[in-house]
């Protein structure tokens, strides 16, 4: 048991840091749904970030770790599946990689490019995203969305990999949740510091401290499970994790809006690039509660 | 980062168990009620922690000069863990080998660790805690016992409320004001519950048989010698040996089994079909292992000698959020079971979770702590 980052750990996630500081922050005068940058994707690809899981002496902690500080920035990359869940199924990383329930289901970053891995039964099909039809969808959630014009077939078929990638893509999901919770929780503890209302901070009222402080109990937990998960790589601790970190989505995103006031649902302020991030996170792969009767299935049976 | 037990707290983990196999009586559970405040426990942890000594499981994390093993801070809490799991048969002697030890090696005379810590290192004599008084809870620096010097020592008066085990145990670690305010003027006496003058009277509460007393402190004559450490620096002994307490037990052990116990009735009882269980049970599971996942944390940074943080006092509160899940998860689904008692861990942890918010002191002062050490937000 060590439960510190190694020296190569800490290394990592200060060089990652480093590389994608300039999209932690929302840019002035930016009123979008989400923040995406052609520039972000590249450095993390040509960096090779993304395949950190298959070096020599590396695995899925560390792309966890990359996840945490990828995840949290302002502007949203896709980062989690291409280097928590594509190496899992010996899928060469590298590349930008939509993960979907079905072939017709809408899903995350599927706006052209990259690959998609899609659960089809018992398998997971394969697919080159750069000759699909897309059709682009809008929803109020802070990423890019869309969905296959066609869904009817294509891609390679991996036989008997969907548990496999359910697996990783809930280690994912809690990486995930952990770092866009912890982003919003941060930017709220500012908030409630800078903000004053009769004649004080509005965070030295106790109403607020313990609300924020439960916040700050669940995201050092999602942390803390996910790292295991990955750690161990165990399937029930997967579904530990991303019960936990979904059940905490709703609290977070409630507070965390509630003590900004009206600002925090305004385009102006950054507040929503991560709220509504977790309104979409907090029901992928299902709902918490689906999640954790699954849990309660690997469990108990 | 490494979450894999090593071979040697595995085998440590292991020579705890069938230490306990080979002396827990079958009949375990339905005996003891895995009621660490019961008269049955009490008696039985005076047979037992004798057996611990000699196997070298009592005091394993002390220094070697007094009887210990040096073992790191991870055989400490896989102790704790273990016992928890089992209600503790150790009743309230925990509380000598965690911190009431260690304060008299730290700041004990010679004639003090002459007197107590043999006996403690026996496993012979049980200790409670006078802290708490009827107007000093969360805010114990506002403690009034007094304790007045007299010509050979000193006199104490006052009331101690809550007291645990207290009319089970031998001595009492005490705090009395001895001049000043506030945490300025506390001082600690180890009191001898025979002596004259002091009345443990059993508090009935839904906790455990003598978990709770209100104990008197009447005109109480004590030798100076009885004194722990320099008049008036009370408050700092305590904050020195008691913060490795702020997380308190490992009470996740007695959850996850009772929890997995409760799954295997509801499932013969035919009710682990419908997603609402499935999802409570896992839900519970799930903060359940939170709450172990950021004690271990904590723990980690005691084996590397990191001074206490802020992530002790988030760990506590994931504690109390997880007991608190496992306490309504045990209440919605199996009431029959706890109507008709049919099964005393089910029951124990019923009872035990139902309040761990206010054991070891009340959570809210623990959300205070993450709001000003965790997030610095500022002072109300």
């Amino acid at each position: 048991m060590d439960l510190d980052l190694t020296p190569d750990q800490a290394g990592l996630i200060d060089a990652v840091g480093k590389l994608i500081a300039p999209f932690a922050t929302q840019p002035a005068g930016a009123a979008q749904d989400f923040l995406v940058s052609a520039e972000l994707e590249d450095r993390l690809t040509d960096s090779g970030f993304r395949d950190v899981a298959t070096v020599e002496g590396m695995g899925s902690l560390d792309a966890v770790l990359l996840t945490e500080a990828v995840a949290a920035l302002a502007y949203v990359t896709e980062f989690a599946a291409s280097a928590i869940v594509a190496p899992k199924l010996g899928i060469p990383a590298g590349r930008p990689t939509v993960l979907m329930q079905s072939l017709d289901a809408p899903a995350r970053f599927l706006t052209g490019g990259g690959i998609a891995m899609i659960a089809d039964g018992d398998d997971v099909r394969v697919m080159d995203l750069a000759d699909r039809e897309i059709e682009i969808l809008k929803a109020p959630f802070g990423y890019p969305l869309g969905r296959l014009r066609s869904p009817e077939s294509g891609g390679e078929r991996i036989v008997g990999a969907a548990p496999l990638l359910r697996h990783w893509w809930h280690v994912a999901l809690a990486a995930e949740i952990g770092a866009v919770a912890r982003a919003a929780v941060d930017l709220a503890v500012q908030y409630v510091k800078d903000r004053r209302q009769f004649g004080r901070a509005i965070g030295s009222y106790q109403a607020v401290q313990h609300r924020l402080s439960e916040c700050a109990v669940a995201v050092e937990a999602i942390r803390q499970l996910t790292r295991r998960a990955a750690a161990t790589e165990d399937a029930q601790d997967a579904l530990i994790a991303a019960s936990y970190a979904k059940e905490a989505c709703a609290r977070i995103i409630y507070d965390t809006q509630q003590f900004h006031g009206a600002i925090g649902v305004t385009y102006e302020y950054p507040l929503h690039l991560w709220t509504y991030r977790l309104r979409l996170l907090q029901g992928e792969l299902g709902s918490f509660a689906e999640t954790a009767s699954e849990l309660a299935d690997a469990r108990w049976g | 980062m490494d979450w894999s037990w090593s071979e040697e707290h595995r085998a440590f983990r292991q020579k705890i168990r069938d230490v306990l196999k080979k002396h827990l009586p079958a009949d375990w559970e339905s005996k003891s009620k895995l009621d660490t405040s019961s008269a049955y426990m009490s008696r039985f942890s005076r047979e037992f922690c004798p057996i611990l000594a000699r196997e070298g499981l009592l005091i394993p994390h002390w220094p070697k000069e007094y009887g210990g093993g040096d073992v790191d801070a991870y055989h400490h809490w896989i102790l704790g863990e273990e016992m928890f799991a089992v209600g503790d048969p150790r009743s309230y002697q925990y509380m000598n080998v965690n911190w009431v030890g260690p304060a008299i090696l730290r700041y004990g005379t010679e004639a003090q660790k002459h007197a107590h810590i043999g006996r403690i290192a026996a496993g012979t004599h049980i200790w409670c805690q006078g802290f708490s008084e009827p107007s000093a809870g969360s805010d114990l620096a506002s403690l009034t016992t007094r304790a007045e010097r007299t010509a050979d020592g000193y006199v104490i008066d006052g009331m101690k409320i809550w007291t645990s085990g207290a009319s089970l145990a031998d001595y009492c670690f005490m705090l009395a004001r001895t001049g000043g305010t506030r945490h300025e003027g506390i001082s600690v006496f180890l009191v001898p519950m025979d002596t004259h003058g002091v009345r443990a009277k059993p508090i009935p509460n839904l906790m455990g048989e003598f978990s709770l007393h209100e104990t008197v402190f009447d005109r109480v004559a004590v030798p100076e010698s009885a004194r722990l450490g320099d008049e008036d620096q009370g408050w700092s002994i305590v904050r020195q040996v008691m913060h490795n307490e702020r997380i308190g037990q490992p009470r996740y052990t007695l959850s996850m089994r009772a929890l997995d116990r409760a799954v295997a009735r509801l499932k013969d009882k035919g009710r682990f079909g419908g997603q609402s269980v499935r999802a409570d049970a896992g839900r519970a599971h799930a903060a359940l292992s939170a709450a172990q996942s950021l004690a271990l944390k904590v723990i980690d940074g005691r084996v590397k000698g990191h001074p206490p943080d802020a992530l002790t006092s988030v760990a506590r509160y994931a504690l109390v959020a997880a007991d608190r899940q496992v306490a309504d998860f045990l209440g919605a689904y199996l009431s029959d079971d706890l109507m008709a008692a049919a099964d005393p861990l089910i029951s124990a942890a019923y009872r035990r979770t139902g309040s761990t918010g206010i054991a070891a002191g009340a959570a809210e002062i623990q959300l205070n702590l993450v709001a000003r050490d965790h997030l610095q937000l500022p002072k109300g």
